[in-house]
């Protein structure tokens, strides 16, 4: 007898598995990832250089300080190139220092002085450029404008800027160890303020620290006076002590949120395959032949397994795919350090995933089997699956929620009510949960799966050879109280 | 006698309808025996039954020696009057599929779903998606998956419709090998025709009660004769004919009926006048009239119950 639901279920899988929409549609999710994180880079790359530049009406001029201040990451690169060809410079000051020393003002120097051509392709060549590749700036006499009065410096640049010749240009005030005023960013794009922030937080670093010079604020005090105030995160381990916390570990606390996301999309998408299946079958009228060979509660689980192998054959194959990315990824991005094999392969997540997986899909496939064997046409099933797509996004909603306070008071009480349980209990397993937690409510979804089981079978067996409108929820209740 | 099928008393209700009342009955085996009976009678739900779809509320069902007809699935075919085929399968697994699901092994399913396509002239089509079939060739494969396994008992709902006179033919040869093979095959239909011309034995079914049951001799046995004609001319002359009874004209052929004590001499001469007769016969009558003659007669009996039992208010 159980070869027959058998014979449905590999029927039911091979079906599935042998169409290309089917290994495409596996294949799209990896793609669709590769896309948007290529899209982001690609569109990174893509950005235009922002030319800018700067009238300095400071006295004393700040505008250099400002701009070598800016440019500490660039002008490090640029030591170590010119080092690299033999031409050694003396050491640019550590981030957060400012450069005001003679030596770092000769390294600008030559920074400027080099020949465009040569200093674009040393920008190119070295991946240590970070700001040149995006900003770069345009003296007021490569523009021709340094012979001209400010106020009207400022009106030629504004007019570059509306010709969209120039990105922006900033106004620097006179006297900005009192006051601020005459400090301008004027451009049209108003949206993208990644070089307006760039340049204000260096032009704020050296005002500070041109207001503590005056003020005569002995230059540790200041630091003292300006220290950020930084929490190191600790987590309390096995023995008790504390230790800091890895990155590793910190990856380990939301690696649940991945895990329950792809469960959801699992159990959501194959569940309504089964739905869609079983409409479909009732559509074309094959359910009477197939229920002269076998019977309904042989036919019903034979979907519902065939259709699990084929949803875990989906998510073994994005599994695989996942580790191989994980895999190349350090080959193709250098610097990748992010512990996801560790996680993908951690058996604790794996092992409860394909668990849950299974238990989630079966308590599911339950219910939409039942709504797919009442309905005749896919629209009515639609209507009727409403109320379930409702019920499967509270677990959606409530993830990043849980995996804050996988032990709180909302994820306790979500765990215990079958429907949410998969998810929850995943979604908790960086808490984790308490072993007897894990005991009950395993208990209690098994129990509703059965349970489930048995009433979908007494809906399935009648509704399935059902034609006409839909039956009434009443109507189902009576169904079940039958024997 | 040996019977393939009994039913004993058998009822079946859905809520507050009753779908079968009372339903007893014996096929013999090795015969072809006809359900009769209009739309919504009864004949699908008895079939259902049968084949363990439906469970009776009352009564016993015997099938090829079982009580539970679950036992013997696997040595039933049966052919719903609803057919379907998976469209993405190809014709030769699916006709195997049928088989397998019948107990069959695998390689002898598979080997058979191509010897039964290549016999019915569909060799071509075996490594085709049923997608791609016609409504008769996809019939024709409903059919083959039906009979596949060689069941001893074979049910067939409606068999006949929607095929063109080729595939009936196919059908009907089909049917005639299995008896001449010794299987017991039941079908349903509505072509009294067919019937009559392939049926050993039959029943009607009006209104979830059995009508009749028996041979198609032991049926018309006691039924007043009727005059058959084939005629050329405007047959609405018909209905001046002195003494007729009914009369069911076909536009080129006729069935009459005389009230008693007539001389059908007398009528031949009355059509001889009035129309050209290429034929005439004095015959039992068709089973076509045998079932409308019944469906009327217990029509008339169940309204005048009906009206006994409101005080003829309604």
């Amino acid at each position: 007898m159980a070869n027959k639901t058998l014979l449905v279920a590999q029927r039911e899988y091979l079906e599935n598995v042998r169409t290309k929409t089917f290994w495409l549609g596996i294949l799209a999710v990896p793609v669709l990832i590769i896309i948007s994180l290529g899209a982001g880079w690609v569109l990174n790359k893509l950005k235009e250089v922002k030319t800018y530049a700067v009238i300095d009406n400071s006295e004393p001029s700040i505008g250099r300080r400002v701009e070598m201040t800016a440019r500490q990451g660039d002008l490090r690169a640029f030591q170590k190139a010119m080092s690299e060809t033999g031409k050694s410079f003396v050491a640019v000051p550590e981030e957060g220092e400012l450069p005001d020393n003679q030596d770092t003002d000769r390294l600008y120097q030559a920074m400027l002085e080099m020949p465009s051509t040569d200093m674009q392709a040393m920008v190119e060549a070295s991946k240590d450029f970070d700001k040149a590749k995006k900003y770069k700036r345009m003296s007021l006499s490569e523009l021709e404008l340094d012979h001209l009065q400010p106020a009207e410096q400022e009106k030629a640049l504004a007019k570059l800027v509306e010709d969209e010749k120039l990105f922006a240009f900033f106004t620097l005030g006179e006297n900005p160890t009192q006051d601020l005023k005459g400090f301008n960013y004027v451009s049209n794009n108003l949206t993208d303020r990644e070089l307006r922030d760039w340049y204000e937080t260096a032009a704020t670093r050296v005002v500070q620290s041109l207001r503590i010079r005056d003020a005569k604020i002995p230059r540790n005090v200041a630091e003292r006076l300006q220290e950020k105030v930084k929490f190191r995160e600790k987590r309390i381990d096995e023995t008790g002590a504390t230790s800091d916390v890895k990155v590793g570990e910190k990856a380990n606390k939301y690696a649940p949120v991945a895990f329950v996301y792809l469960l959801w999309i699992a159990v959501f998408s194959i569940a309504q395959m089964l739905l869609t299946n079983t409409v479909e079958e009732k559509s074309i009228r094959i359910m009477e032949v197939l229920l002269s060979s076998v019977s309904p509660s042989q036919l019903m689980s034979g979907k519902i397994w065939g259709i699990a192998a084929t949803g875990l054959t989906m998510v073994l194959s994005w599994v695989g795919f996942a580790l191989i990315g994980v895999w190349l990824a350090p080959m193709i991005i250098s610097g990748f350090d992010f512990p996801l094999m560790a996680i993908i392969g951690d058996p604790r997540y794996l092992i409860s995933f394909v668990v849950y997986f299974m238990a989630g899909y079966l308590l599911y496939a339950a219910v939409l089997v039942a709504i797919g064997s009442v309905c005749n046409t896919l629209k009515e099933a639609q209507n009727m699956m409403q109320p379930v797509i409702i019920i499967l996004i509270v677990p959606l909603v409530a993830m990043m929620f849980i995996v804050q306070e996988p032990n709180g008071l909302v994820a306790k009480v979500m765990s215990y009510i079958p429907l949410f349980t998969p998810f929850t209990m995943m979604n908790r397993a960086g808490g984790p949960p308490e072993t007897y937690e894990y005991v009950i409510t395993g208990i209690l979804l098994l129990a509703t799966v059965i349970f489930a089981f048995k009433a979908a079978g007494k809906i399935f067996r009648v509704g399935v050879l059902m034609t006409g409108k839909p039956p009434k929820l009443r109507e189902i209740f009576g169904w079940l109280r039958q024997s | 006698m040996d019977y393939a099928l009994t039913l004993d008393g058998v009822t079946k209700r859905f809520g507050q309808f009753t779908a079968v009342s009372d339903l007893s009955l014996k096929v013999p085996k090795g015969t072809i025996y006809g359900f009769l009976g209009q739309n919504g009678a009864g004949k699908t739900t008895t079939i259902r039954m049968v084949m363990s779809i439906f469970h009776q509320d009352e009564g016993t069902i015997s099938v090829l020696g079982h009580s539970d007809a679950s036992e013997v699935k696997d040595r039933l075919g049966y052919l719903p009057e609803e057919k379907g085929l998976y469209k993405k399968m190809k014709t030769a697994e699916i006709v195997a599929y049928f088989g397998k699901l019948k107990g069959m092994d695998k390689s002898t399913a598979n080997l058979k779903a191509r010897e039964l396509l290549t016999q019915y002239g569909l060799g071509d089509w075996m490594d085709k998606k049923c997608e791609a079939m016609s409504k008769g060739m996809g019939q024709k494969v409903q059919i083959l998956g039906t009979i596949i396994h060689n069941p001893d008992l074979v049910i067939l709902d409606e068999p006949f419709s929607g095929l063109d006179p080729v595939n009936r033919d196919m059908m009907r040869d089909t049917i005639l090998k299995m008896k001449r093979e010794g299987r017991t095959v039941i079908f349903s239909t509505h072509v009294m025709e067919q019937a009559e011309q392939l049926c050993d034995a039959m029943m009607m079914l009006h209104k979830s009660e059995l009508a009749f049951e028996g041979t198609v001799a032991e049926i018309k046995q006691g039924l007043d004769k009727g005059i058959r004609i084939d005629y050329d001319g405007d047959g609405s002359v018909l209905q001046q004919l002195p003494n007729h009874d009914r009369i069911n004209d076909n536009n080129k052929s006729a069935e009459i009926f005389l009230k008693p004590g007539s001389d059908p001499q007398d009528a031949l001469r009355w059509l001889v006048d009035h129309l050209t007769i290429r034929s005439f016969d004095i015959s039992e009558p068709s089973l076509h009239e045998v079932f409308v003659r019944t469906v009327e007669a217990r029509d008339a009996e169940l309204t005048a119950a009906g009206l006994a039992a409101t005080g003829g208010n309604s």
